[in-house]
């Protein structure tokens, strides 16, 4: 079948996906979804549209993540008028109201609905792409998340999908390489080498059985935007995956995906079948003299199995350990073939410049950092979740416009950018340009998209060594510095927390710090120091605290706080007596409570209970 | 291949192109330093040491993974490179034992105590076997670094002794991962890799099954090519460096696979594979047993003759005439028995003599199963009385088909039922204690050179022959040397090919050496399931002896144990010892009480792991029995008021102080406590000791706790500061006792030590623990433990303790738990998480 037949085809059913029925749900249904219950708001509709009779009017649907996790669970529901209302926080309580009044009545609940998608405005409920968060957005590589049925090869078509392969077919390997130079893609793992440039590489090296690998092992702690895609858009990958397959002359691919991704594992699988049903895979890719096959080898879930040479070993059956460079995977690889390596999120983008040209692409972001960067936002932030901006974006804007600042009215302290490898960047310099040279510049990194927020109630000290916690365990062990260097640095950090150590320490860190950094074989390695190293850069006065005065400034380190409570402000309300785990508080109703230090355990619950801030640290 | 040239250090080398930079300033003869490098080694990059710099390319790339290339221009020595390897080198000792490199009593006190102490796990180089062959610290020497700005990171893992022929103490591994490259390179897919992650990645095999079920062969490579002292041999591990290593062959089968042999002092201490190939390996019969059954404390040692019912010993000349007696009268129906294990020159005079008595040779090959059918057919013709003689070069014969026959000789090296029976029993010299040569299954004829000494009075054979033969009278036997011999023995047919591949697996090894079964002498091998005549099985009361209430290693090798033991706790008084047997057959091994309850009937000890002995107690669990308790022993220390008393505590001594100290207190003295470890970890009893002074000093012989130093340094200090001692009281090893003694000396304080020889009874009937003081000979269990530290003669002391040194090491145990190794990780004991380390 020619492709354009098969473009008709996805045409007419994605026809039918959005109005065939005269009424539909979506349901955001991505691993995030799931785990706040949009199985069973799923479920709900079902019953409820069964109890009704409107199975029969009614199309419900899974989709991908829309990236607001602060809103889970997300549905979308489309009324005899059309118009198609987003509503947040949905619980299968919820389900029979909604169905009731939106469904048949067709009023929509104003209170519920987060935006209008489609259609006529709604009085005081802002249209999608005017809400704060998402008008900031430029959305390339989630472009399909939450707006198709994931399961769907003919719904990405519908989207464009497949035409960006279909053109590379229509051109030479070189001019897809040049395309791809000529757009200034950069990878997204983390490094940001330009990718074009890296398949010319690959392109170049002689040998007759190449290979590439697109790099689903998404290990940083607090990251999800390789989940997301993969779960949301399946086939934007797998398209960049075979362009590249093309473009460097491999006739077979890898996904490496993490076993922890079941439901991505599930959504590739089906998305490779339906490539093959569709001809796009196999011997004679859409008619051509390219035949490429992708194979998904599933991960046990070690982080250093997402640098590349590890990855590489790990799919070849051995331990998952970082060799030295030279040589480069382009020139010997994955069973010693050159090999080229990809991103999820570069390859997504891949397929996305394919459709619709470098000279597009080259349309977002900054000269050096060309398109568009997914963020996973976490910690203190009011709207967690998946972002997609341009390069160069001011950090301020993804903090408070997007991300809608800290919660609480707590003061914005700092940034953690590129999770376990990168460092933070503090609020001094909260207009700097996100990109790949202005982070480097502040001793940071883009990573590959982590951004933990960090307020004026954590601890600098303990944010290092949640991260060194994470680095000592994840370090391969094979290379002395990272393997020695990381224990040192978290027994450091430990004790620095625990009051037990002296400010010299300081100077070991920094050395520790910098030989690990020149001398450790692999990333990993090379950026496990940067967390230490760039708090200590601009909160060492907050380390001093701790070593000198035995104060934790945030009031965070146990061993280093006590929690008194203010007589002034204390109602005698007996909300902290009743939440402490160890019965510490004492005091009677409407008198100033006390808390008896040998039995208090630090942990905060008083603080959190008292909804006059009288439970102060010190 | 063409060649390239770059320059190195300014220096302009030319090498074949595919070439690492290290390879080649290698062969500039420029030095970079490397540990998990080996020339027989693929490039691995992962101890970070062999980092260079190169123009144009960013950062310190590893030489021994970056290919040279034309033109580069390599820099190996600058100032930061310096800087970059000794941190790395101070990251990686920080994860090693490493307090001995940085004390600064290491060359005083590795004179005093040449050879490693026999510790459990290696706390430092001084309880390492490997320290005098150790990459690390020859690197980390070389390093000249004396000072680490980091903690040591103990990981106290438990020391591994479950499998067989091999120790393995991963608290000294840094990881180079030598052992399992090496295993993958010889053998394909490795029995080891890392498992793990991170803080806690280690080598092991898969899903930590036993060696013996993992797929390893035991060629004992790993060992061969581990640059610490993590993989050991444990038969060879504490006997040291070897001093001599010869080129010889295995002749236990067919193969006659080439080998090393390595000696030392001209004793047989291990055999080892000739290069790192897979062509070159062994079996682990060639790369264990082969030491083992030379070294076995069974050998036959003395020539004898049987009268009546016994066998006398007698002199060679006794034993010869009464051979050469009784052998011609035999001629046709006279046998000769011998293995194909010995030389050709020893089975050409064998068949020499068989021929001019007109004897039958049966020479027995070596084979898997064990039943040859050269020993079948000789067995049925001995049965069918066809001999009535036989001259016996092994275990070929049951004492009751000897007992059949008129006259027998046997000609062996180890003791056998037959040999039992035998008229004569000559004692031969065996493997690498001959000289020779060998053809194997290939037609090679190998050398074998006489590398070791034979036991007692054994003989090679050849010499037994020819003067058997000579004192017969026969002629054609004026042979010197085996090597005479050599060139008569023209083209021998090679031996027929061996029923299986020894080098492939466990299960296809021989299972006989000379008749015998190798693993009765060597026992590790019935972990492979070799057959071996079962051992006595010694049973003793569960009801008798003094109940274990309590154990526990403090810190590692120092293990605390409460025993019941009434009669002690009653009578017990600061100073004093106890002498203890773990089993019935055990030694008597004294140590200080450290704590006593009268009314529980208790006492307490603090015992440190240093050797067979200490480990038989230390591995007796809580409910298990102690054999025997004697004492309190010795003389207690005078409880009386002196003023200010420092007392000073090392390893073991530490524990030892502790009644010494309350009682002293008690007594109304101003008691100063100071106690010294080579590293904090090792620190133990602090807070007791705190209880009953009144000031605890710490000193640490790597400066991670207190004073950098040990007691002595300590001491000096109070006295500067002007501190009045009446008395310092020092309790510890030997070394620290003489060096508190000399520092104390110029100053006229007057010092005790508790003096720690050999002892025996404890009681003064033997002598053992004989010590000079002042000249006058004391014996340390009665006229003692204590003594005037400035009257010891501390030479005679050190060369009384080392009398037995080879024969601590021969006690040490080879044999292994075959329970343990079906559930290698059931009950290890030890300490594991459960050690108080920091």
């Amino acid at each position: 079948m020619s492709f354009k037949k098969i473009q008709e085809q996805a045409n007419l059913e994605w026809e039918q996906f959005t109005r065939s029925k005269p009424l539909r749900v979506l349901i955001g249904s991505a691993t995030c979804g799931r785990a706040a219950g949009s199985m069973e708001v799923m479920q709900a509709f079902e019953d409820e549209l069964n109890k009704r009779s409107l199975t029969a009017q009614t199309g419900v649907h899974e989709v991908g993540c829309l990236g607001m996790c602060y809103a889970e669970v997300l549905v979308e529901l489309t009324g005899a008028d059309g118009r198609r209302v987003l509503y947040e926080g949905v619980g299968p309580g919820f389900v029979p109201t909604l169905v009731e009044s939106h469904l048949v009545e067709g009023n929509p609940l104003l209170d519920k609905a987060m935006a209008v998608m489609e259609g006529e405005d709604l009085e005081g409920v802002a249209h999608f792409s005017q809400l704060p968060n998402i008008q900031h957005q430029v959305r390339v590589v989630m472009r399909n998340c939450g707006v198709i049925d994931p399961a769907r090869v003919n719904h990405y078509i519908a989207r464009g999908g497949y035409s960006g392969m279909h053109r590379a077919l229509s051109m030479t390997p070189d001019q897809v390489v040049s395309e791809m130079t000529a757009s200034g893609l950069r990878g997204r793992g983390g490094a940001g080498f330009p990718t074009g440039v890296k398949w010319g590489f690959a392109r170049k090296s002689p040998g007759d059985v190449k290979y590439v690998i697109c790099n689903a092992d998404e290990g940083d702690p607090g990251a999800f935007m390789d989940r997301s895609v993969l779960e949301g858009d399946p086939h934007a990958v797998l398209e960049g995956l075979l362009i590249a397959g093309y473009a460097i002359g491999a006739s077979q691919g890898y996904v490496y995906c993490r076993a922890e991704y079941p439901l991505a594992i599930e959504r590739l699988e089906e998305a490779i079948e339906q490539m093959r049903e569709k001809g796009f895979l196999g011997e004679r890719v859409m008619d051509s003299s390219f035949s490429f096959d992708i194979k998904i080898k599933k991960g046990a879930g070690a982080f250093v199995c997402g640098e590349e040479t590890s990855l590489m070993q790990s799919i070849e059956g051995k331990r998952g350990m970082p060799r030295s460079r030279p040589p480069f995977p382009a020139v010997s690889g994955l069973f010693g073939r050159p090999t080229n390596i990809n991103n999820v999120e570069t390859l997504a983008s891949v397929s996305a410049i394919m459709e619709k040209g470098a000279q597009w692409y080259q349309g977002f972001g900054t000269e050096k950092s060309r398109g568009t960067k997914t963020f996973a936002l976490a910690g203190k932030i009011n709207r967690t979740g998946l972002i997609e901006v341009p390069m160069g974006i001011p950090l301020r804007t993804i903090i408070e416009d997007i991300g809608g600042g800290v919660p609480g009215g707590k003061k914005f302290k700092a940034v953690q950018t590129g999770g376990p490898s990168g460092g933070c960047v503090p609020a001094q310099f909260m207009d700097l340009p996100v990109d790949y040279e202005h982070l480097a510049e502040v001793g940071s990194i883009m990573g590959s998209g982590g951004m933990i927020v960090i307020d004026e109630e954590s601890c600098m000290v303990d944010v290092a060594r949640y991260f060194l916690t994470f680095t000592e365990n994840e370090s391969c062990g094979k290379c002395v510095p990272c393997r020695m260097g990381t224990q040192h640095l978290l027994k450091t950090l430990t004790d620095i927390t625990e009051g037990c150590a002296t400010p010299e320490q300081i100077g070991t860190m920094r050395k520790v710090g910098d030989s690990m950094k020149k001398a450790s074989l692999c990333g990993l390695g090379q950026t496990a120091p940067n967390p230490v190293l760039t708090t200590l850069r601009y909160f060492e006065d907050e380390y001093r605290a701790h070593m000198e005065d035995r104060k934790c400034p945030a009031g965070v380190c146990r061993a280093l706080i006590t929690f008194h409570i203010d007589p002034d402000t204390c109602t005698g309300c007996m909300a902290c007596a009743s939440a402490c785990p160890v019965d510490a508080i004492s005091g009677e109703k409407k008198k100033t409570h006390h808390i008896d230090q040998d039995l208090c355990i630090r942990c905060g619950s008083c603080r959190q209970a008292c909804k006059f801030n009288a439970v102060v640290v010190n | 291949m063409g060649t390239i040239s770059l320059t190195i250090d300014g220096q302009g080398v030319e090498v074949q192109e595919g070439k690492t930079i290290l390879q080649a300033s290698r062969e500039a003869g420029i030095v970079i330093p490397t540990i998990c490098d080996h020339k027989d080694l693929n490039p691995y990059g992962a101890c970070r040491m062999c980092v260079v710099e190169i123009e144009g390319v960013r950062g310190f790339p590893t030489s021994c993974t970056t290919p040279a290339s034309d033109g580069m221009v390599v820099k190996t020595q600058s100032a930061e490179l310096t800087t970059l390897r000794n941190r790395t080198l101070e990251l990686m000792l920080s994860g090693h034992p490493n307090s001995c490199l940085v004390c600064v009593h290491r060359e005083a006190c590795e004179k005093y105590r040449p050879g490693a102490t026999k510790a459990g796990r290696a706390t430092r180089c001084g309880f390492c076997s490997n320290r005098e062959e150790c990459s690390l610290r020859e690197m980390a020497l070389r390093a000249g670094e004396n000072e680490l700005g980091l903690p040591t990171l103990y990981s106290a893992h438990n020391v591994e002794r479950s499998d067989p022929f091999m120790d393995r103490d991963y608290n000294l591994c840094i990881l180079c991962g030598r052992c399992w490259r090496i295993c993958e390179k010889i053998h394909g897919k490795p029995a080891i890799s890392i498992i793990n992650r991170g803080k806690w990645a280690r080598l092991g095999t898969a899903f930590h099954k036993s060696h013996v079920f993992s797929g390893c062969t035991f060629c004992g490579s790993c060992i061969d090519i581990c640059p610490t002292g993590t993989l050991t041999d444990r038969f060879a591990r504490w006997y040291g460096k070897p001093d001599d290593r010869n080129l010889s062959a295995c002749t236990l089968c067919a193969e006659g696979c080439s080998l090393f042999a390595l000696t030392k002092s001209r004793r047989l201490v291990a055999t080892r594979m000739t290069s790192f190939q897979w062509e070159a390996s062994l079996c682990a019969l060639g790369r264990f047993a082969l030491a083992q059954i030379v070294n076995a404390p069974e050998r036959l040692i003395r020539p004898a003759v049987q009268e009546g019912e016994d066998q006398i010993p007698c002199d060679w000349d006794t034993a010869l005439e009464l051979a050469a007696s009784e052998l011609p009268r035999f001629t046709e129906s006279l046998a000769i028995v011998v293995s194909e294990s010995t030389t050709r020159e020893d089975r050409f005079l064998y068949a020499r003599l068989a021929e001019r008595l007109g004897a039958s040779l049966i020479v027995v090959p070596s084979s898997r199963n064990g039943v040859e059918k050269e020993l079948q057919g000789f067995t049925a013709d001995l049965e069918k009385g066809r001999f009535r003689a036989v001259i016996s070069g092994g275990d070929f014969l049951s004492a009751e088909l000897l007992k059949g026959l008129n006259f027998s000789v046997v000609i062996d090296c180890l003791p056998s039922s037959g040999a039992r029976g035998a008229k004569v029993v000559l004692p031969a010299a065996v493997l690498s204690e001959v000289e020779g040569t060998w053809r194997n299954v290939s037609g090679e004829v190998k050398e074998l050179p006489a590398v070791s000494l034979p036991p007692g009075q054994a003989r090679p054979e050849w010499q037994i022959i020819c003067q058997l033969a000579q004192k017969m009278g026969l002629e054609g036997f004026e042979f010197k040397s085996a090597r005479e011999v050599t060139s008569l023995v023209g083209s021998d047919p090679a031996p027929r090919p061996f029923d299986g591949e020894p080098r492939r697996g466990l299960r296809q090894l021989p299972s006989r050496f000379r008749g015998h079964l190798a693993a009765d002498w060597v026992r590790p091998l019935e972990a492979f399931g070799m057959p071996s005549t079962p051992l006595e099985e010694m049973t003793e009361s569960s009801k008798e002896g003094f109940e274990i209430l309590e154990r526990r290693e403090v810190v590692p090798n120092m293990y605390f144990i409460k025993i019941m033991a009434p009669q002690v706790a009653k009578f017990a008084k600061p100073g004093q010892f106890v002498i203890l047997m773990a089993r019935e057959t055990s030694e008597r091994s004294p140590f200080t009480l450290v704590d006593w309850n009268g009314a529980e009937g208790t006492i307490s000890l603090i015992i440190e792991e240093v050797g067979r002995s200490s480990r038989e107690l230390i591995s007796l669990p809580v409910g298990a029995r102690v054999a025997h308790v004697s004492g309190p022993l010795g003389m207690p220390l005078p409880m009386e008021k002196k003023g200010t008393v420092v007392l000073g505590g090392g390893c073991y001594g530490i524990g030892a102080i502790y009644p010494i100290a309350r009682g002293l207190r008690e007594a109304g003295n101003h008691v100063i406590v100071v106690i010294e470890a080579s590293s904090s970890y090792l620190l133990f009893m602090e807070d007791e000791l705190k209880t009953v002074s009144d000031e605890l000093i710490i000193a640490t012989k790597d400066g991670s706790r207190g004073t950098r130093g040990g007691v002595q340094e300590v001491f000096v200090n109070l006295v500067q500061r002007g501190v009045d001692v009446a008395m310092f009281v020092a309790v510890g090893c030997t070394f620290m006792m003489r060096m508190a003694a000399e520092a104390t000396k110029p100053l006229g304080i007057p010092t005790l030590v508790a003096l720690n020889p050999i002892m025996v009874d404890g009681t003064g009937m033997c002598g053992a623990c004989r010590v000079s003081i002042e000249g006058r000979t004391r014996f340390a269990c009665v006229d003692g433990p204590f003594f005037d530290a400035h009257g010891v003669d501390w030479d005679e002391l050190f060369s009384r303790r080392s009398a037995y040194s080879r024969e601590e090491i021969e006690a040490m145990p080879q044999m292994v738990d075959l329970n343990a190794l079906i559930h290698p990780h059931g009950s290890g004991g030890g300490c594991g998480s459960s050690c108080s380390h920091r």
